[in-house]
């Protein structure tokens, strides 16, 4: 009794305060119930669902029809489908047009962020607030933002004397209005985070740099930057998996784009992202088979993405 | 470092009512999982108890003819007319394959019926309810599109699609073109003639665009022929002659600058049919509806006149009773009535559902003049349109090989596209599709 | 002298673009209040019109004439709510254990979850649906509610919180007195986590509210849908839409959001930004 009081504080991976002798599996059953109900729900709705889907994508499938076996051949078709290569591309270049500036924006409102001392807590309110909302609202009301005749992003560009943009029309178009709308959801998020970021750096270090007469920028790249990277790492990991599985925004804001599907993903199906492509074989073509092996491309997809970026931040690192 | 005494006592001032939103919670996950199981199990696949649920879209059905279905027959079911918006077909057959909540009556789109047809053991065979005693009424071809290949019936004829060429009267007389229908039907009858039109129309008319893309050129082209995408024998025939001559057809089009760039359906193109700067439309009877509904600024500015060469048919629809349906007689009595000549006239005033039932061709309420086209009677031109239509095949697999060769015309109209790039990449597209789907190339 | 002044023109350059970013974040919902009190033709009109007009009222009516909107955020709640209770019931408890209990398999079965949270969630999509379909749940609220009940996210958060926020000389003072598994859970865990499980819990509720590619697909029956997907069905109608209308339901749907985030506002924002951290 008295040896578990004087034991220090549990630190990660080792044996936390109990010793409770070890009397066979029976000992520990209420640990496994209390930990079940995740791994049975994932059974249940994650293992077998995807077990499934592996063995769908080996069938060609209606979905009210029987199943026919395909042996590769979905594959086959997947690996020479157009359509889903473009749709790779579309989610990459969107995703780009959009992180890259969300990062910086986040950045650089975190550091303003954190030199503000007053209205500091309305500021955060503020920023964070577009990720607090419905994103199919959000994206209704960023068609009309971006509409050729009567939206205000063309009425400001007419303004200053330009021209008018038929955003929603061409493919460029589309892909900055996607990525416009991703990136005005995620900075004031990120920019939290940075923001906390920051406020772990010691304040000596800042100190030292003063005194070698280190301006503002040379802090910036020098002190600040370094520090932020791990909160880099995860802001960058977290885009990447959420960004190259966007539906939503391209969904509804291109939805009445097409006489025939809701996935069209607008002209030229600009915006048609991969899971947008995934929705339209497997709801609009009935086409459960190769939707399924769709799915499975975009995991891959995803995997290695997630991999380069991961090692690119690293290497970076270890510099 | 609180005392365990401290603590303990703390604990337990709190326990009673942290317990007691335990308990409610998780009674409350429990009801809904049991409930949620339990409803599962309980509610088959349609709809309950006094139920009939009818699903359609907006315009797929005459109002009139809905509110009194929905009355007459309330003393032995509660009609709900569903309208679905988005894509139908989609919507139905992902709800099909869902086997929860599929409606007992499902409108098809006529344009969809084909991909249908091979599903036709999720219906309903309406031979079984006695549909062979109403065969005469109605036109034979359009009865024929509802039938799958082994003679089930799958479908009830709604309506039918001749298709006409809408215009703005004012419009084309300041443009100096022929404004009376019948002048615009006699002068504007081949598509050299009609083009033409729209460049002078362009000349006297800066910012105008006779039509709004070239899918619409190409598309009711297509429906001119007897000829779709796939023949009988599942080979694909959209590389060939009829196509090409759409294409090309469509191509023109765009090169004689008559189509905008604009896409059906925006606040975009709305406001530019209502400002007079679109002031044609190949539409079929139906579309109408989508006129009156879309651009209600513009009533009495339009009139009806044939389009050029012959009548297309574009759509048309049916109703069909679904296997889900609990009480299939009852659901064809209904549906046999809100179909019968009479109920179709009725549904041409609503929205212009042109009639299948030839007898709805004399009664009153195709006589009407509209208001909506200038005191115009549609069903002169209609009517004879409707009888020159010629007959396609349709195959299940029109849908999907059709599509790469809509998308490409339409990149063509909207982003400028290489015609011949465009070409060659919808026949590719089609030639990878018809692969996957087993149609001969 | 110069700095003085040089660092009073930099605070309020400072503030300057802060202002001005602020604005940016919060003019679409400004813009939506704008078009939700017009109607479609004047949305319609060029110049677009800056400051709210008098048909808010009118809009609501036709909104609730067109979708049954108190039905649907009804089913949003049902499922935020629902899930987000199993979600922190059934995550705490499992971070509760693989934060302060050694057992055999404990380093397996965690690397198991943090190889389950890389799954991406299409791949379920199609069997799940099939699935579904052959228990009868598709169309119903269930379909939305049971597999979201525990997520792996939750109880990698709710374990870090637990590991070093819980104490193990409280956990043992416990024990000594007897408690058994879930008295410790119940009376030791639970109240030291409350501000980890709230943030849990906003998150939760937040990213369920918004849950819409999923419901899009499983609810087929039209009448009984969330406020995500009803909302899109306001808008999908292709050709014949009242801006004013469906604007006036954008607006409307993000409302219950906002009252939560006023809410919490400081705990989301204070702990993700911890959570981060870590």
């Amino acid at each position: 009794m008295a040896t578990a009081l004087e034991k220090p504080p549990a630190t990660v991976g080792t044996t936390s305060a109990t010793t409770q002798p070890k009397k066979g599996l029976r000992k520990y059953w209420h640990l496994y119930a209390a930990i079940s109900p995740f791994y049975l729900l994932f059974l249940c709705f994650g293992l077998i669902p995807v077990g499934f889907s592996l063995y769908l994508s080996f069938h060609r499938w209606d979905g009210l029809g029987s199943m026919e076996w395909a042996g590769l051949s979905q594959y086959q078709y997947l690996l020479s489908d157009s359509d889903f290569w473009s749709s790779i591309g579309n989610t990459i270049i969107i995703w780009s047009l959009a992180t890259f500036p969300m990062i910086f924006l986040a950045m650089v409102t975190a550091v303003m962020l954190n030199a503000a001392v007053r209205f500091k807590n309305v500021y955060r309110f503020a920023y964070f607030l577009p990720n607090v909302t419905s994103v199919v609202a959000v994206a209704i009301i960023f068609g009309s933002v971006f509409s050729t005749n009567f939206g205000l992003v063309n009425a400001l560009l007419q303004a200053v004397g330009l021209d008018q943009v038929a955003w929603l029309n061409t493919p460029w178009g589309i892909k900055v209005a996607i990525a416009t709308l991703m990136t005005w959801q995620w900075v004031g998020y990120n920019a939290i985070i940075f923001l906390a970021g920051l406020q772990t750096i010691p304040s000596e270090l800042y100190e030292a740099a003063r005194v070698d007469g280190a301006g503002p920028v040379q802090t910036f790249f020098r002190i600040t930057l370094p520090q932020l990277r791990p909160t880099l790492l995860f802001v960058l990991v977290v885009s990447t998996v959420t960004g190259l599985q966007s539906f939503t925004e391209a969904q509804v804001l291109l939805q009445n784009t097409s006489n025939d599907s809701t996935f069209s993903g607008g002209p030229d199906h600009a915006g048609r992202t991969m899971v947008l492509y995934f929705f339209q074989q497997t709801f609009d073509n009935n086409d459960f088979g190769y939707g399924a092996a769709v799915a499975w491309g975009i995991f891959l997809v995803v995997v290695i993405f997630s991999i380069i970026n991961w090692r690119l931040v690293q290497r970076r690192g270890e510099e | 470092m609180r005392s365990p005494e401290k603590i303990r006592k703390a604990v337990g001032a709190v326990r009673l009512s942290r317990r007691g939103l335990l308990r409610a919670g998780l009674a409350g996950s429990a009801a809904t999982a049991l409930g949620g199981l339990a409803s599962g199990c309980a509610v088959p696949t349609g709809s309950t108890g006094r139920n009939m649920v009818l699903w359609y879209w907006d315009g797929g059905l005459g109002d009139t003819v809905v509110k009194k279905a929905k009355a007459r027959y309330d003393s032995s079911v509660d009609l709900q007319a569903i309208k679905i918006g988005g894509y139908y077909r989609s919507k139905l057959i992902t709800t099909m394959s869902g086997r929860a909540h599929v409606p007992d009556i499902a409108g098809l789109k006529g344009e969809d019926m084909a991909s249908y047809l091979p599903n036709a053991d999720q219906f309903v065979d309406l031979r079984t309810l006695g549909a062979e005693k109403y065969k005469s009424q109605y036109l034979p071809w359009k009865w024929d599109q509802g039938i799958a290949d082994d003679g089930t019936m799958v479908g009830f004829p709604i309506d039918c699609g001749p298709v006409a060429h809408f215009y703005q009267y004012e419009v084309f007389r300041k443009a100096g073109l022929p404004y009376e229908p019948a002048d615009v039907s006699k002068e504007l009858n081949t598509w050299e003639k009609f083009f033409a039109a729209g460049e002078q129309l362009k000349k006297r008319i800066p910012g105008t665009s006779l039509l709004t893309d070239v899918n619409s050129i190409f598309e009711n082209v297509v429906q001119q022929g007897s000829k779709r995408y796939v023949d009988k024998d599942r080979r694909f025939i959209g590389d060939q002659e009829h196509v090409r001559n759409a294409w090309a057809l469509a191509v023109e089009a765009k090169r004689r600058g008559i189509v905008s760039k604009l896409v059906t359906g925006t606040p975009d193109q709305i406001s530019a049919v209502d400002g007079g700067k679109l002031p044609s439309q190949l539409g079929a009877s139906w579309a109408s509806y989508d006129i009156k509904n879309g651009n209600p600024k513009t009533k009495g500015r339009w009139r009806i006149a044939d389009m050029p060469v012959r009548p297309a048919n574009n759509g048309g629809s049916f109703l069909s009773i679904t296997k889900a349906c609990r009480e299939p007689q009852q659901a064809f009595e209904i549906i046999s009535w809100m179909l019968n000549a009479a109920n179709q006239a009725s549904g041409y005033v609503d929205a212009g559902l042109f009639p299948s039932t030839p007898a709805s061709y004399d009664l009153k309420q195709l006589r009407e003049p509209d208001p909506f086209f200038g005191g115009q009677v549609t069903t002169d031109v209609f009517g004879p349109a409707a009888q020159k239509i010629v007959v396609a095949y349709n195959s299940p697999f029109d849908v999907a090989l059709g599509q790469p060769i809509k998308d490409e015309i339409k990149n063509v109209g909207v982003l400028g596209k290489d015609p011949k790039k465009a070409w060659s990449d919808a026949m590719s597209k089609c030639r990878r599709i018809a692969k996957h789907l087993g149609v001969s190339y | 002298m110069a700095s003085i002044k040089g660092s009073r023109r930099r605070g309020v350059a400072l503030h300057a673009v802060l202002v001005v970013g602020l604005l940016l974040s919060a003019f679409p919902f400004y813009w939506a209040i704008i078009m939700s009190t017009h109607t479609s033709t004047e949305i319609f009109s060029y110049p677009p019109k800056l400051l709210p007009g008098s048909h808010f009222v009118q809009n609501i009516r036709s909104l609730f004439d067109n979708i049954d909107f108190f039905g649907s955020m009804f089913n949003s709640l049902l499922v935020a709510g629902a899930v987000t209770f199993l979600v922190l019931f059934f995550d705490s408890l499992a971070a509760f254990v693989f934060a302060k209990f050694d057992f055999p398999g404990r380093r397996l079965l965690f690397t198991l979850l943090m190889l389950i949270f890389m799954v991406p969630t299409q791949l379920a999509i199609i069997p799940q649906f099939v699935i579904m379909a052959k228990i009868g749940w598709i169309g119903s609220m269930t379909a939305l509610i049971v597999p979201a009940a525990a997520n792996a996210f939750g109880i990698f958060w709710m374990r870090q919180y637990m590991k070093s926020a819980i104490h193990d000389e409280l956990l043992d003072a416990s024990r000594i007195d007897g408690a058994n598994f879930l008295r410790q859970y119940w009376h030791v865990a639970l109240p030291v986590v409350r501000p980890g499980l709230a943030f849990l819990g906003i998150f939760t509720f937040m990213g369920q509210w918004n849950d819409y590619a999923w419901p899009l697909i499983s609810l087929t029956n039209p009448d009984n849908v969330t406020l995500q997907v009803a909302l899109s069905q306001l808008n999908g109608v292709h050709g014949t839409t009242d801006y004013g209308m469906v604007m006036t339901g954008a607006l409307l749907a993000l409302v219950p959001l906002l009252i939560v985030f006023a809410i919490g506002a400081r705990q989301i924002i204070g702990d993700l930004g911890k959570g981060a951290i870590k």
